[in-house]
């Protein structure tokens, strides 16, 4: 068997061989395909990678707030379900906002293996200064937590997360924010809460530019600080939820809120806008992509066949000899897949090279240096080897066919 | 009395049409072991598609061929090919050596193919079966370097690499000068008289003809006469 298979390796390289410069066309083609797939996949890659890691990180993955998806049912309709009265213009019942009976939603997040729950109180305060006002969304952290639940402590310019523990009255502001007041660190803003309250506070860390999300217009306190500035004691109305595994984030916060009734939402629920552009992107990409490895097919297709049309007198003699269909077949499966796996090797130094001419380059966004997103993992490489060699085989395949049902009568009676 | 290697009754080719063409009509031929068999007719007569459907490169359309008691005619195209392969030499009126094999690589194909011995073994016994051919310098050359003679020598080394019991040729000597020709048809009686094989040869030369056997003529696809020249001693 394995004789067979080498002694047809051997006549299917012949052929190559001889016909070198269909080979040379046949198997640039696939490295061309296979490189130029590396590099454009290595970057959608790369950067889709990149922008999800930012879309997680940007936020907690779940962030369980005091909404609800629907409102809670009224006690009368609870009462009688079904019942044949309908009631109509009942006075809803106010309820307190803010998550009830938090303390047991942070203790079965914790619960979680791996997952870390941090309690926060957001609401609106104004900064009023020279006659200007400025709204801030406030909100009130456990500096010890948030700093293992969200990268804010990554994006701080100056100052430290603990030191709201430190300062009385402290907070942290957006440098546009600071900016716009003319406030700089250690400055003292008041602050004016929609009850009425007022306070100073003590600017003790600021919060690197471009970063929108935590916004030119939001701010961090500490939680007890917040609580007692917007007049709401022991009420937190977030919870934000980092897990071990970001993409559990939605059957977690699926079951989070089956629990609890309360609105959890997850970073891929959050983002959902994007990453349907990114599936979008994807699909663009895979089809742009498997069209350069088509054509490169079409490469092998063309040289086995060509092959097969030269090489009909030897078929027919190696027929008459005992070769059986299959042989032949094979003979001209293996051309194709020679090919192939050449192209393979040759597009695989190809694309490793473009990667790296892609990643020397070097950007400058926001005053920073910045590279090209790659994905250099070996998944690529394989998905290209993968799609390259069923192409090839797929196009070597029919000629072979062809070459497998050449009658040699045909060609032993006619023979020049 | 010997066995026949193969046995051919009532066999029958027709081609599509209507009527379908007949190339060859029932015929009927027992083709003896160390004898020399030659085919004679005029051209078209049907004797090349004869040969082909005695050396299973093409299938009847009726009747039996029968070898070590088997129907070959209706065995599947992998079975025929294995039987071609280890029972059957053929050499051609065309050397047909591969051109991108030299004449050593050219014996070693059925060999190889065959894979019973070593690649050790097929060498040397590649290279001997080309000594026995009067080749045995010459077998790292293509065959393009090759005198038509030396080539028609290699095809026919390469016809016995598997031992074969039965050698076919299809007028192996049709494009050979005469000096050439004649070592060809020697080759071809020694072949039967000293190694017992069944050489059956499709040939329009009457010299040839003449020196062989048993003489089967043919006229419009019918076996007309089959005539003991030399009876076996």
């Amino acid at each position: 068997m394995l004789a067979r298979f080498s002694l047809l390796v051997h006549i299917a390289s012949r052929h190559l061989i001889v016909r070198r410069r269909q080979t040379l066309v046949a198997t640039s083609g696939v490295a061309v395909g296979v490189g130029f797939f590396l590099a454009v996949s290595a970057l959608m890659v790369g950067s889709q990678n990149d922008f999800v890691r930012q879309l997680i990180d940007v936020a907690p993955h779940i962030i369980i707030s005091d909404e609800l998806r629907s409102p809670p049912p009224q006690p009368g309709i609870a009462a009688y379900p079904g019942g044949a009265v309908q009631l109509h213009g009942y006075r809803i019942r106010n309820e307190v906002r803010g998550l009830k009976d938090w303390q047991r939603i942070l203790a079965s997040v914790n619960a979680i293996p791996g997952a870390i729950g941090s309690p926060s109180l957001s609401g609106a305060v104004t900064l009023r200064l020279g006659g200007r006002d400025e709204p801030l969304a406030i909100v009130g952290i456990e500096p010890g937590l948030e700093a293992r639940v969200s990268s804010i402590s990554d994006k701080l310019r100056a100052g430290h997360l603990d030191d709201l523990e430190r300062v009385q009255g402290g907070v942290i502001l957006g440098e546009e924010l600071a900016q716009r007041l003319g406030r700089g660190m250690g400055d003292i803003v008041p602050a004016t809460a929609a009850n009425g309250t007022t306070r100073s506070l003590r600017i003790v860390a600021l919060v690197k530019k471009g970063n929108s999300q935590l916004g030119s217009s939001s701010g961090y306190m500490l939680l007890r600080e917040a609580q007692s500035l917007l007049g709401r004691p022991f009420i937190i109305n977030r919870i934000g939820v980092k897990l071990a595994d970001p993409y559990a984030a939605e059957t977690v916060a699926a079951g989070l809120e089956a629990r609890y009734r309360y609105k959890a939402q997850s970073w891929q629920e959050r983002s959902a806008d994007f990453l349907s552009l990114l599936l979008t992107r994807n699909v663009i990409m895979y089809t742009v992509v498997s069209a350069i490895l088509l054509v490169a097919s079409f490469g092998i297709y063309t040289a086995v066949s060509n092959s097969v049309a030269d090489k009909r007198r030897d078929i027919a003699i190696l027929r008459s000899m005992g070769f059986s269909q299959g042989d032949l077949q094979m003979v001209f499966v293996l051309e194709g897949m020679a090919l192939a796996v050449i192209g393979i090797l040759l597009g695989w130094a190809l694309g490793f090279g473009l990667m790296t001419i892609l990643g020397s380059l070097e950007f400058p966004i926001g005053g920073e240096i910045q590279h090209m997103p790659l994905d250099r993992s070996p998944r690529q490489y394989a998905i290209a080897a993968a799609a390259s060699l069923a192409a090839g085989v797929l196009a070597a395949w029919l000629p072979a066919r062809k070459a497998s049902r050449v009658d040699p009568v045909d060609i032993l009676r006619g023979a020049v | 009395m010997t066995e026949p290697v193969l046995v051919a009754r009532h066999l029958r080719r027709e081609l599509d049409g209507d009527p379908p063409p007949v190339l060859v009509a029932d015929a009927d031929l027992a083709v003896m072991p160390g004898r020399f068999t030659a085919i004679v007719g005029p051209s078209g007569c049907g004797k090349s598609s004869l040969l082909y459907l005695l050396g299973l490169i093409d299938r009847p359309t009726g009747g039996q061929l029968l070898f070590d008691g088997r129907d070959l005619a209706q065995m599947s195209g992998d079975e025929r090919a294995a039987i071609r392969l280890e029972h059957f030499g053929f050499v051609f009126q065309f050397h047909f050596l591969l051109p991108e094999f030299t004449a050593l690589e050219n014996v070693m194909l059925p060999l190889r193919r065959l894979g019973r011995l070593s690649a050790r073994e097929v060498e040397a016994r590649a290279t001997s079966l080309l000594a026995d051919v009067g080749l045995a310098e010459k077998g790292w050359k293509l065959p393009e370097k090759l005198s038509g003679g030396e080539r028609q020598r290699v095809a026919i080394a390469r016809a016995l690499a598997n031992n074969p019991r039965l050698v076919l040729g299809d007028e192996p000597t049709g494009n050979l000068d005469s000096v050439n020709s004649a070592r060809v048809v020697e080759l071809f009686r020694a072949l039967a008289h000293e190694q017992g094989r069944a050489v059956v040869c499709v040939t329009h030369d009457m010299g040839i003809a003449d020196l062989a056997d048993i003489r089967v003529s043919m006229l419009d696809g019918r076996v007309i006469e089959v005539r003991e020249q030399n009876p076996p001693s």
